[in-house]
């Protein structure tokens, strides 16, 4: 048999597999894992478009007319220079204030009228409000911000996508594999098939890679494009036009290399370790201490890798506790094609590995 | 050169600690060989055990002189159909077969037509387009045979072939054993039911509690017990006398009155000695209707062996 006979038959095995795994009952779950990111930034832009068209339909004043409007304005002044305002609600309420007199603290109350007038420019939202007609608080709200929402998108795949949703989803699509077609007592077909046990593996990688990339690569990037989405405006095709495309396709290569990287030692545990869970908790450990790790242990987790493949890091909150922000600190970036080598290199030492425990694998239903 | 076997040498496998098959030493010859035993005598073991689906923890087996763990070259001349009655629900009856083919390397168009020849010797080809999972037991049995089949292996192992298959198929399934052995192929069947077997087999392999109790054809295994005594059934007309004659004049070791049938069941160790004295009674006027073997068959020789019988 030649080296091209063998390829050949890990591609047919691979080609029979992809349907099943993209299909099994047993792994529904991972695609609401991949597309939860994507369905909550489309909820998030329907809101926001659906505000901005109310907002317009009620009326745009210039930002050049509202910019200048400071507290102490009265309700006029601000009404003869931005006309009537779309939002205009007024009451009474009663004010507490505190005063001191003779070494005592005394509270008064008195009722004022409250206003509170809403402008909006296309973009933002000017909130005045006034007391007895002076206007003592105001703010200006963005209804999109671009930085913000890219922001919040490399946060959620640094967080959610590398360190959960890619992890358990890889977990469930590789377990599945063998142990699944072991569960369904289906797993002699392949293993009577006149195929190397080591083609096999290679056959069932393929096809588990090929299926958790397009699902997490696919969900990543439909997360992208629903994060992008009422975006479109100038803002958003200069994005496109610059930097957006090579920073969706480092985002859908980092979910690819995670998909190999955690599907290899999940394909690897699953076949030498009776009950995967064990391992699988102790790996999300190693993979969550990295930030604890000496620098050389570090290149033995999945993530080290990943991290240098996003094109920004995940934003760490700076009132976050010091013990989650060293746990969560992206590590010294790599360059991104080493990255790339450094999870095919992983991968190929853990499936190595992996091809041992298929070779000694036998067939026995009764106790699986 | 000697002929092309299968060969099993102290062959053990254990599971845990449960018992699997236990030093057997095997050679098995091309023909229609039928592995008989009852549940958990050690039959799918020493099948699986042929087709690498587990390894011996101790000896060596060869499959026309190829190793179980070689299933690239093993399994491109052995078809094996399992007792396991999971096929792949993803697929129709044609589907499976093709795609087992395909991993052969053969085009799609050969595959296709040789799993059109499978299902046709076993009588599939209407029931071939729709899924697996639509299937009855039975066809589900017939397209696990076809798939076994369908590349023309020179050794073919099938784990209990006939449960589940309607009279009808059930013959022309073992018409279709006994053509493929008559190739020349390797056919080994297992099966519980021992009259199943019996008539059909060239060969068979008893095996009781993970170990081969006897091995050849039916005659051969019987003289291989010659410890145990021959049964015969004696008709007569007066079945009382003939057995005190025959405690008188013959070397039997044991005579059983059949009330119901009006005959003796008589037990031998010396079937010469016993032939030479039944026929100098009837010479001498005993009235003997009949005398058939009672225990040449696989079912007598099995209750034999595992002590259900003499």
């Amino acid at each position: 048999m030649t080296a091209r006979f063998r390829l050949r038959q890990a591609w047919i095995i691979a080609r029979l597999e992809l349907a099943r795994v993209f299909l099994s009952r047993r792994g529904l779950w991972v695609y609401g894992l991949a597309l939860l990111p994507a369905a909550l930034f489309l909820i998030h832009g329907a809101d926001v478009r659906y505000r901005l068209a109310q907002y317009r339909r009620a009326g745009v004043a210039p930002a050049a007319v509202l910019e200048p409007v400071h507290a102490g304005m009265t309700e006029e002044q601000v009404v003869q220079a931005a006309g009537k305002a779309p939002e205009d609600r007024q009451w009474r309420r009663r004010k507490w204030t505190e005063r001191e007199e003779g070494g005592k603290r005394i509270s008064e109350s008195k009722e004022v009228r409250a206003r509170r007038m809403v402008y909006f420019d296309g973009q933002r939202r000017f909130i005045f409000y006034f007391e007895d007609g002076v206007l003592r608080d105001l703010h200006r709200v963005q209804l999109m911000n671009f930085q913000e929402d890219r922001e919040v998108f490399a946060a959620l795949f640094g967080y959610y996508y590398l360190r959960l949703a890619i992890f358990f989803g890889c977990l469930g699509i590789f377990l599945n594999l063998f142990r699944g077609e072991m569960m369904d007592k289906t797993l002699h077909f392949w293993l009577l098939a006149p195929v190397r046990r080591d083609v096999l593996l290679a056959g069932k990688f393929l096809a588990g890679w090929a299926a958790a990339t397009a699902i997490f690569s696919g969900g990543a990037l439909a997360a992208f494009a629903a994060m992008l989405w009422p975006h479109m405006g100038a803002e958003g095709q200069a994005y496109w036009q610059g930097p957006g495309p090579m920073h969706a396709f480092r985002y859908a290569l980092a979910a690819a290399a995670g998909c190999a990287g955690y599907g290899s030692l999940f394909l690897a545990a699953s076949l030498w370790i009776r009950n995967p869970v064990v391992p699988a908790a102790v790996l999300l450990l190693w993979e969550a201490a990295r930030g604890f790790l000496p620098a050389l242990l570090q290149k033995l987790t999945v993530l080290y890798y990943l991290e240098s493949l996003c094109p920004a890091p995940a934003p760490l909150d700076p009132e976050m506790p010091a013990l989650l922000r060293l746990l969560l600190a992206p590590a010294a970036p790599l360059d991104p094609w080493l990255a790339v080598a450094g999870v095919a290199v992983f991968s190929a030492l853990v499936l190595r590995a992996a091809a041992a425990g298929v070779r000694r694998l036998e067939i026995n239903y009764s106790t699986d | 050169m000697s002929a092309p076997e299968i060969v099993f040498e102290n062959v053990s496998k254990f599971y845990g600690d449960v018992l699997g098959v236990n030093r057997v030493y095997l050679r098995i010859p091309p023909g229609l060989t039928s592995i008989v035993g009852p549940n958990g005598a050690g039959k799918s073991t020493l099948m699986n055990l042929m087709c690498g689906l587990i390894s011996p923890d101790r000896g060596e087996i060869r499959v026309l002189g190829i190793p179980p763990r070689d299933p690239e070259r093993l399994m491109r001349i052995t078809g094996y159909a399992t007792q396991f009655d999971a096929a792949p629900r993803w697929a129709t009856g044609f589907d499976f077969v093709v795609s087992s083919l395909l991993l052969f390397g053969y085009s799609a168009t050969l595959a296709e037509r040789l799993a059109w020849a499978a299902l046709e010797r076993v009588g599939m080809t209407e029931a071939a387009h729709r899924k697996v999972s639509a299937y009855s037991k039975g066809m589900r049995q017939r397209v696990r045979l076809a798939q076994a089949i369908a590349h023309d292996p020179q050794v073919l192992v099938l784990d209990e072939p006939l449960n589940g298959l309607d009279p009808v198929v059930r013959a022309e399934t073992i018409a279709l054993f006994r053509q493929l052995a008559a190739e020349g192929r390797h056919v080994i069947v297992s099966s519980h039911v021992l009259h199943e077997v019996d008539s059909i087999s060239d060969r068979v392999v008893l095996l009781a509690n993970g170990s081969v109790i006897a091995e050849g054809d039916i005659r051969g295994v019987r003289e291989e017990i010659r410890e145990h005594p021959s049964q015969y059934l004696v008709r007569c007309a007066d079945p009382p006398r003939l057995a005190a004659l025959l405690f008188e004049r013959a070397p039997v070791a044991e005579v059983r009155m059949v009330e119901e049938d009006g005959a003796l069941l008589v037990l031998t160790r010396d079937r010469r000695a016993f032939s030479r004295a039944l026929t100098a009674l009837a010479a001498g006027g005993v009235d003997i209707e009949s005398v058939v073997p009672a225990d040449e068959n696989v079912n007598a020789v099995y209750e034999y062996l595992i002590g259900g019988g003499a």
